[in-house]
């Protein structure tokens, strides 16, 4: 009898898997929004374009653009779900683009408008375009007719690489909320016949503070950690009536850090780059192969990064983002009383950055 | 002879019938209720249910392994022992279905917004009826069988290491927190399940290796805990882990395979398995004490007035908030029998042993 009473509640749960029904999601039916970007509108509303991508393979479109400006950010789902015969979800969004007067005005509520809903999660990644993200969103560039898609690769690409540290939703609140670090973004720009990435964009509070250009992107990063591999060049000047340049690649760098107290709310923030890697191009007179030589350079190398470093420190401290993270070391470096009564805020700027770059140089590649 | 209960089997049912669904806000609520660091506060946890279990297993060495049940009748009238059963299997059926419906409207929040929830707890409700009326060692293999299944997703924490930070963790210890007392009533619902190991004596081999095997399963849940709330507190930032109201449901949602990726439904999917078991044991301990009060009626029978029971309670609570309360405060009451049961019985023991040794 039990047995029969079983296979009835068997079938009964199979019946009540049509209780789903309006939940039913069927792929052709979806209109996956891959790309979404933000813009500030007149009066201070929000300029939204999602980019959903066109899965018939008839079709000669690979994308389709909506377009709403509304008040607030999940108001522009509701309207733009009304301009497309596919019902929209969010569970595959990959980037938002967010124009830079509407990071001006602060990223904050909208990304916690992003976060509370739970089909997007906190891989997506987050960058700011320098003018209008929605036009650079829209563009097809011909190299890349979906410019949502490209950009998403570029940024997962540069990010993997160093140039741009990674940013995700994730790490943008993680720093966002500690009260020892100011998140960053990098910066997607139109450059004509492609879409690029042009630098780093510095937050506080969540509001866009000042950038720097992608080709510091790397003296950042050795201030802000370790890295696995990073390339740069660099121009030591004319020495002997040769212009003297250096591709420093396969860059490894381990980062040490420690505080001084100077008593009187004054810390001294010391950042110790242990750098390593191998000499791709050197248009110089001396020959590498000599260790004397090569220490020479791996000098003027160090001094040169170090310079980069300490103008870049400098600029951070006038702006007042602390986007190394050196509040993260002196906090831990406090109480949790003296932390908490200290106005971090006031005291950054005045604190005393000192870098220390050690340069190795593993090898010089397979040329004399 | 009567089949046994390992001490393997032992161990598994404990850890599989303590992990249930706090263990998605559990990193939450630590750093919210202890501040900075908080994931510390697990091990006087771990202290405290390990003196708990010790309580049992008094009542174990005293009763030379006997029946609880069996012990109160000795020396309390059924009438006044009545209400005492049904005051217990009311709290741990009702606990028990509140723990099943939370992880229902979840999955609902974050797989199926539309759908009515009750009819997946009407689906788990079956499967659940359909576990309990097979009795404990069929519960037990069930249990075994679901903690291999869900083995390997422990190894998932090592994704997230490299972004973890020992910066992040701060040095600060406990700092920053709010309404301790309350925090800790809470979170000790985390730890509830093991109290039910108390009715596995008949069941269980006389050995010390059984007993040892609670302290175990235990053990190993405190360090599954330890393990991932030390991950979220140097993965998130602390200010961003107050934030986050289910921490493991954001950790499982940043998984990504360069084939695939947001995982986190099929791996949420997993955690029904876990689920499952929690709200087995419960309802199989609610049994457990209705049989003693109606022993006439058939197993299945009763197994079944009981889910529907449970059932129509679960239509009560309608949001994730209330039925955060309920189990809020019907965990307050697990937690008074999880230490008042053994007390009790320890009590009982010490005055029937008097009692014969007079004779």
């Amino acid at each position: 009898m039990y047995k029969r009473l079983s296979a009835v509640l068997l079938l009964l749960l199979v019946l009540l898997l049509t209780g789903c029904n309006s939940d039913e999601r069927i792929l052709e039916k979806l209109g996956m929004v891959q790309t979404a970007s933000y813009d500030l509108a007149e009066n201070d509303r929000l300029k939204t374009v999602y980019s959903v991508p066109v899965i018939d393979p008839e079709s000669s479109e690979r994308r389709q653009l909506l377009k709403a400006v509304t008040d607030s950010l999940k108001e522009a789902r509701v309207l733009l779900s009304k301009q497309i015969d596919l019902r929209l979800v969010s569970g595959q969004l990959r980037t938002v683009l967010f124009g830079l007067n509407l990071a001006k005005e602060g990223l904050g509520d909208h990304i916690d408008t992003l976060l509370r809903d739970p089909s997007i999660a906190l891989g997506v990644q987050v960058a700011i375009v320098d003018g209008e993200a929605g036009e650079l969103l829209s563009k097809s560039f011909k190299s890349n007719k979906d410019t949502g898609t490209f950009v998403n690769h570029l940024l997962e690409k540069e990010s993997s690489s160093n140039i741009i540290p990674p940013t995700t939703l994730y790490a943008f609140t993680r720093d966002y909320h500690d009260d020892g670090i100011d998140p960053i973004v990098p910066i997607v720009k139109d450059q004509g016949d492609r879409a690029g990435i042009s630098g780093i964009a510095f937050f506080q509070d969540g509001r866009f503070v000042m950038k720097i250009p992608s080709k510091d992107g790397i003296i950042f990063a050795l201030l802000r950690g370790d890295i696995k591999q990073g390339e740069l060049s660099i121009n030591l000047g004319e020495r002997n009536g040769r212009k003297v340049r250096v591709m420093f690649s396969s860059m490894l760098n381990k980062r040490k850090v420690s505080v001084q107290h100077l008593g009187d709310n004054r810390f001294k923030f010391i950042i110790a780059d242990s750098i390593q890697g191998s000499v791709l191009e050197y248009t110089g007179h001396e020959d590498l192969s000599q260790s004397k030589k090569r220490h020479e350079l791996e000098r003027d190398v160090a001094e040169y990064i170090r310079g980069k470093a300490q103008e870049m420190v400098k600029k951070l401290q006038q702006n007042n983002v602390d986007s190394i993270g050196i509040g993260q070391y002196v906090r831990n470096s406090l109480t949790y009383k003296a932390w908490k009564s200290l106005d971090w805020s006031k005291v950054y700027p005045g604190v005393e950055v000192e870098c220390r770059i050690k340069v190795t140089i593993k090898d010089y590649g397979k040329y004399m | 002879m009567m089949e046994k209960l390992s001490p393997f089997h032992v161990a598994v049912l404990v850890y599989m019938s303590q992990i249930g669904i706090v263990v998605f806000a559990l990193p939450r609520q630590l750093a919210d209720y202890f501040g900075t660091n908080g994931w510390l506060v697990l091990l006087p946890g771990l202290l405290v249910t390990s003196f708990n279990i010790y309580l049992i297993t008094l009542v174990h060495r005293l009763g030379d392994g006997k029946s609880v049940f069996e012990i109160m009748e000795r020396s309390i009238p059924k009438a006044v022992l009545y209400p005492v059963y049904l005051g217990l299997c009311s709290v741990w059926l009702i606990f028990g279905c509140m723990i099943g419906k939370k992880y229902v409207l979840l999955f609902q929040m974050i797989a199926f917004p539309t759908t009515n929830p009750m009819l997946f707890k009407m689906a788990v409700d079956v499967l659940l009826f359909l576990l309990i009326i097979k009795g404990i060692f069929t519960i037990s293999k069930a249990a075994t069988f679901f903690f291999w299944m869900t083995f390997w997703m422990y190894f998932l924490l090592f994704w997230f290491l490299p972004s973890f930070s020992w910066v992040r963790l701060t040095p600060f210890i406990l700092q920053g927190g709010h309404d301790q007392v309350k925090g800790a009533l809470e979170l000790y619902t985390a730890y509830l399940g093991y109290e039910l190991s108390i009715l596995l004596f008949p069941y269980m081999d006389k050995s010390k290796k059984s007993l040892a095997a609670i302290y175990a399963g235990n053990a190993f849940l405190s360090l599954l805990y330890i393990c991932l709330s030390l991950v979220c507190f140097g993965f998130f930032s602390f200010g961003q882990l107050k934030k986050l109201l289910f921490p493991l449901l954001d950790l499982l949602g940043y998984i990504q395979f360069p084939f695939i990726e947001r995982l986190e439904n099929m791996l949420y999917g997993f955690f029904l398995f876990l689920i499952l078991m929690t709200v087995a044991m419960y309802w199989w301990g609610a049994l457990e004490a209705m049989r003693r009060v109606i022993p006439k009626l058939k197993i299945p029978v009763l197994a079944f007035l009981l889910t529907v029971i449970s059932y129509c309670i679960s239509f009560i609570p309608k949001t994730l908030d209330q039925v955060n309360n309920w189990i809020l405060y019907l965990g307050y009451a697990a937690t008074g029998i999880a230490f008042g049961l053994p007390v009790l019985l320890i009590a009982l023991l010490l005055l029937q042993g008097r009692r014969v040794s007079r004779v």
